[in-house]
């Protein structure tokens, strides 16, 4: 193989992106759009990612290329855990609306690994924080009446600090 | 309860407003950018339950998402207390099939009042359910919590310690139970992930007992599964430590019990402990692997005490004695088990397998092997006889526990194991066994034969002086084989004749259940195992033939044969047990099974008898009447002795057959309808070399016999007998009507010698061999009339010969022969006939349809020349016969 098949992607802003196309399709929306049309060798358009946060993902499926697949749809049985490897720790340590457009990103362009390592970061942002803090960071309006307050926190009193 | 009864619409609505509401959260946050719905529920599920609380009381959205059922279901699932069943069961029991509006909202009421109950604690809240929904009119409802509560009742003092079995599968309520197992469990795990493993843990120090020590370490396990957060793996490896600290201490308690034999108490305090632990495989595995009976497996027998030194045999009294050391042994470890062990612990398996690992086997394997080395034949008796003692033993075993039906399958499994590496040898050396015995027994009579034959003259004469015990052995043989025709196929009760038969009929009615029989004989060990008393038809058979048979040794011995016969029904026998195990071996062990009976039928077959039959028909093609002067009364002897060897030889044939019946076909060795089994072919083969050998002989006797024919007639046959006027001695002038002594004796020696043949041979070779008989004393007949000249007063003589003859004949129930004797008959009557009536008998003469056909009017004529007065009557028959116009020339 002389030189790795590449594609062009066209970010919401109109600037055109190189990628090996193998990186490319860490997405499965860009891997089954290829399949279906064929190569066209025209740029495809990724209408709601603009141009930094559609690097960053470029960056990370590039990180990633040689990861196995995924095992598809997840069972229930895997354990759920926030363990995130360092590379990704480090690549997520971005703002707070950078983080939240990477998952979109990778929520729209179906890149499984990456939607769960933003999950993962935004809950371990969860951990620790009481209601309180969780709205802020979320910027979530409390919609609860004092007494419906009242009532979850005896509902589950178990989950109490101790 | 207004607040409460707002409660059902609750959740319903946000599901409209979940968009409205996070756009107003997102327009509100303006920079801000905010999670959709779907993925804050990813996130959600990488939150732990405290965490996914705390979230849920920031807003109705996040609370909806929280609270979603599947979520904590599958949290309680990989605890493994979710019972998907249970689930369904309750839903149906609720609210029947249909899902419809009313009982959503039903559920969701019966949801929201709970919390509304108080924080008294998971056991306080189920009542307040039931009464809250009987107070709302829903009688429906009621079924399930009520059935709760009484559950509730039951258990325990401390909920914490059944938490996880208490719990309940119910759609809707997976939120609450998993609460409830979190309260319960949590401070212990947060303790021991915090602080490590240490006897101070607050678990150790809240409870005392190891029992409910061990039951939350092992729920503590299941609840570590639900353990999401970054340090789980640490975590769950503290919570290890600390279980395997205290299962150490345990198992060490345990061990401690076993030894000093405190059974009742400590043991099976600390059995329950590691049970309830994991599943108690290391006390389990710690019991087998230093069990006293394994330890102490030198003291249930040694293998040289097993074997006697000086005869080489092996002692069965002592494997047996060994046996039940080690069954009482294995009894008591089994009641121990019983004892200390949960019964919901199954383990006989493993612990009974290594017992026949470690203890049978070797104590097997050193005996065989010694044997082996010493004496084959000791080698033989012990594998089979240790065998049927091992097949005993496993019936005095106890079951353990409630170890059921296929235990007995299973110790034959167990037992079969320890003889499988056996099995080949044991196989291989059974048969070489048997075919070296069986060929030195036939060599070493041969040779003892030819010494015998040096000796004698000729040792066909040695039985000469014998012959009543012959005929007697000759009768009560016939009844012998008359026998086996009731007894073989269905072994039905035989009525025979034989004094001895009777309890031989009774042997052979319950030979069907010799094999139990022996058995039983084994549970006793003065008993020896596989000598056992003659019981059946074939031991009968070889008694009688001893007693019988003293003085025939001539051409084959019967006795060589029963021995044989024995030899390899032992053989069979001991081979034959090992069957039950089964499988390869077992197939195995029938072949050989199968290879013992041709490698039998093939040396008693073709090493003994067929040589000894080829041996008689030599010795009668060689006979020549006339060279023996001295000469019997009685018969031909080499026929004499050929005719008994066709007896033996039937008789031996019929011994393989019951052999046959009774071994292979009787313990289901062989099939009898596998005509391509090789048992089955080689006994055919034996039968129809047998039968060659019959025919040959026959044939070659028949010439014999008609030379002894031959042989009286012309010595005995005087002149005088049929021509009184030739005679110079004036007594026989008077014209005697009796039978001549020459016609006596030939019927005499000819129907001894076919007599015998009855009942031994087959019908058909019986009849042709009477036919051939018939027809050959008939033409030497015609040859001995055409030498005799016959007076008209003779005539009366020859008369009555020949209705002798025919009377003779007549018994052999052959019509077709009885025809040319009824034309002698008439023949006959040519002589009585006047010279002076030629015409008359020129008639006679001519008349061809008289004689059957048998002769043509030449031969007639031939035999007319014959008469005393043949040239007196010549011309006038001559001219009677041409005058009415025959053709005669």
């Amino acid at each position: 193989m002389a030189a790795t098949p590449t594609l062009i992607l066209t970010s919401s802003d109109g600037v055109d992106i190189t990628v090996d196309r193998d990186v490319a399709e860490r997405s499965l929306l860009i891997k089954n759009m290829l399949e279906d049309l064929g190569e066209t060798g025209e740029a495809i358009p990724i209408p709601n990612v603009n141009e930094a946060v559609l690097k960053k993902v470029i960056e990370w499926c590039t990180h990633h290329k040689s990861d196995p697949p995924s095992t598809g749809d997840d069972d229930d049985s895997r354990r759920k855990t926030t363990d995130i490897d360092e590379w990704d720790q480090k690549f997520m340590q971005v703002d707070q609306e950078m983080l939240f457009e990477i998952i979109l990103a990778a929520n729209y362009l179906d890149i499984k690994g990456l939607l769960d390592v933003g999950c993962k970061t935004v809950a371990n942002m969860i951990k620790g924080k009481s209601p309180e803090e969780i709205r802020k960071t979320f910027n979530i309006q409390n919609d609860f009446t004092p007494e419906e307050e009242d009532q979850i926190r005896r509902e589950n009193e178990w989950a109490e600090d101790r | 309860m207004a607040k409460v009864k707002n409660g059902p619409g609750a959740p319903g609505k946000p599901r409209r407003d979940v968009l409205a509401s996070l756009k107003m959260a997102s327009m509100e946050g303006i920079s801000r950018a905010a999670l959709p719905a779907e993925i804050m529920s990813l996130v959600l599920d990488y939150l732990s339950p405290v965490d996914l609380i705390r979230a849920a009381r920031s807003s109705k959205l996040l609370r909806e998402m929280a609270y979603d059922d599947t979520r904590w279901v599958q949290k309680l699932r990989r605890m493994g207390c979710w019972n998907e069943l249970e689930a369904r069961k309750h839903v149906e029991e609720a609210f029947g099939t249909i899902a419809d509006r009313e009982s959503i909202e039903q559920q969701e009421r019966v949801k929201k009042p709970r919390p509304a109950s108080g924080s008294a604690g998971p056991a306080a809240t189920k009542p307040a359910i039931s009464l809250n929904t009987l107070s709302d009119g829903f009688d429906k409802i009621e079924l399930a919590p009520s059935a709760f509560t009484e559950l509730k009742n039951e258990t325990e003092t401390d909920p914490v310690l059944g938490v996880l079995a208490q719990t309940k599968s119910i759609r809707g309520e997976a939120r609450l139970e998993y609460g409830k197992i979190h309260a319960a469990l949590a401070p212990f795990y947060n303790d021991i992930t915090t602080s490590g493993a240490s006897p101070d843990s607050l678990l150790f120090k809240k409870y005392h007992d190891p029992l409910h020590q061990a039951k939350i370490l092992s729920q503590l396990q299941s609840f570590s599964k639900c353990d999401s957060t970054i340090q789980w793996r640490e975590n769950v490896a503290r919570l290890e430590s600390a279980t395997s600290i205290f299962e150490t201490a345990a198992i060490k308690e345990f061990r401690h019990g076993y030894e000093t034999d405190d059974i009742d108490d400590r043991m099976r305090k600390y059995a329950h402990v590691l049970y309830f632990l994991n599943g108690g495989s290391s006390a389990v595995e710690l019991f087998i692997h230093h069990n006293h009976l394994v330890t102490r497996k030198s003291e249930f027998g040694k293998v040289a005490d097993c074997i006697d030194a000086v005869s080489q045999r092996v002692k069965l009294e002592q494997t047996q004695a060994f046996f039940t050391r080690l069954s009482v042994a294995y009894n008591e470890e089994v009641s121990i088990i019983n004892r200390a062990f949960p019964p919901s612990l199954k383990f006989a398996t493993s612990f009974t397998q290594k017992v026949g690992q470690d203890v049978l086997y070797p104590f097997l394997t050193a005996i065989f092997d010694e044997l082996h080395r010493i004496n084959v034949e000791a080698y033989l008796t012990a594998v089979s006889g240790t065998f049927a003692q091992c097949l005993n033993f496993s019936d005095a075993l106890l079951p353990i526990q409630n170890f059921t039906d296929d235990f007995d399958a299973f110790l034959d499994n167990v037992i079969s194991k320890a003889y499988e590496p056996h099995m080949d040898l044991y196989l291989a050396e059974e048969l070489d066994h048997f075919r070296k015995g069986s060929e030195a027994a036939v060599e070493d009579w041969d040779r003892q034969l030819s010494e015998q034959a040096a000796s004698t003259e000729s040792f066909l004469m040695s039985n000469i002086n014998r012959q009543a015990d012959k005929r007697d052995f000759l009768t009560s043989f016939k009844k012998v084989i008359m026998a086996p025709v009731n007894i073989l196929p269905s072994f039905s009760t035989s009525k025979t004749s034989e004094p001895k038969s009777d309890d031989e009929s009774v042997a052979s009615d319950s030979s069907a259940l010799k094999s139990q029989k022996r058995f039983s004989t084994l549970s006793s060990p003065s008993t020896p195992p596989v000598v056992e008393p003659p019981s059946t038809e074939l031991a009968a058979k070889a008694a009688i033939m001893k007693s019988k048979l003293e003085g025939i040794r001539s051409i084959f011995s019967i006795e060589v044969a029963l021995g044989l016969v024995h030899s390899a029904k032992s053989s069979l026998e001991r081979a034959a047990q090992f069957v039950r195990i089964g499988g390869e071996s077992g197939v195995a062990v029938k072949q050989q099974c199968e290879e013992i009976f041709v490698s039998l039928l093939r040396i008693l077959g073709h090493g003994h008898l067929i040589v000894g039959f080829n041996k008689a028909v030599d010795h009668l093609s060689n006979y020549r009447p006339r060279e023996h002067s001295e000469r019997e009364q009685s018969g031909v002897e080499p026929l004499v002795t050929f005719l008994e060897l066709v007896n033996v030889g039937d008789l031996i044939l019929q011994m393989i057959d019951v052999f046959y019946e009774q071994e292979l076909i009787g313990s289901k060795l062989t099939d009898r309808n596998d005509f391509l089994d090789p048992a089955v072919k080689a006994k055919k083969k034996f039968e129809q070399n047998l039968d060659e050998r019959v025919a040959a002989g026959l044939n070659k006797g028949i010439n014999v016999l008609m030379e002894e024919v031959d042989y009286i007639l012309a010595t005995r046959q005087l002149a005088t007998d049929f021509n009184p006027s030739v005679s110079s001695d004036p007594h026989r002038r008077i014209m005697e009507v009796g039978v001549t002594e020459a016609a006596t004796s030939v019927v005499d020696v000819v129907s001894s010698h076919t007599q015998m043949l009855v009942g031994s041979t087959d019908k058909s070779t019986l009849d042709v061999f009477n036919q051939e008989v018939g027809l050959r004393l008939f033409t030497t007949l015609c040859k001995h009339l055409k030498r005799q000249r016959i007076s008209v007063e003779g005539s009366l003589r020859l008369i009555s010969d020949m209705n002798h003859y025919f009377n003779f004949i007549q018994r052999f129930r052959n019509n077709e022969l009885l025809l040319y004797f009824k034309a002698f008959r008439e023949l006959s009557q040519i002589y009585l006939i006047d010279p002076s009536d030629a015409k008359e008998l020129a008639t006679i003469i001519a008349d061809s349809g008289r004689f059957q056909g048998i002769w043509r009017v030449e031969e007639v004529i031939e035999f007319a020349e014959r008469r005393a007065d043949w040239y007196q009557v010549k011309r006038d028959v001559e001219r009677a016969m041409y005058g009415i116009g025959c053709n005669v020339m």
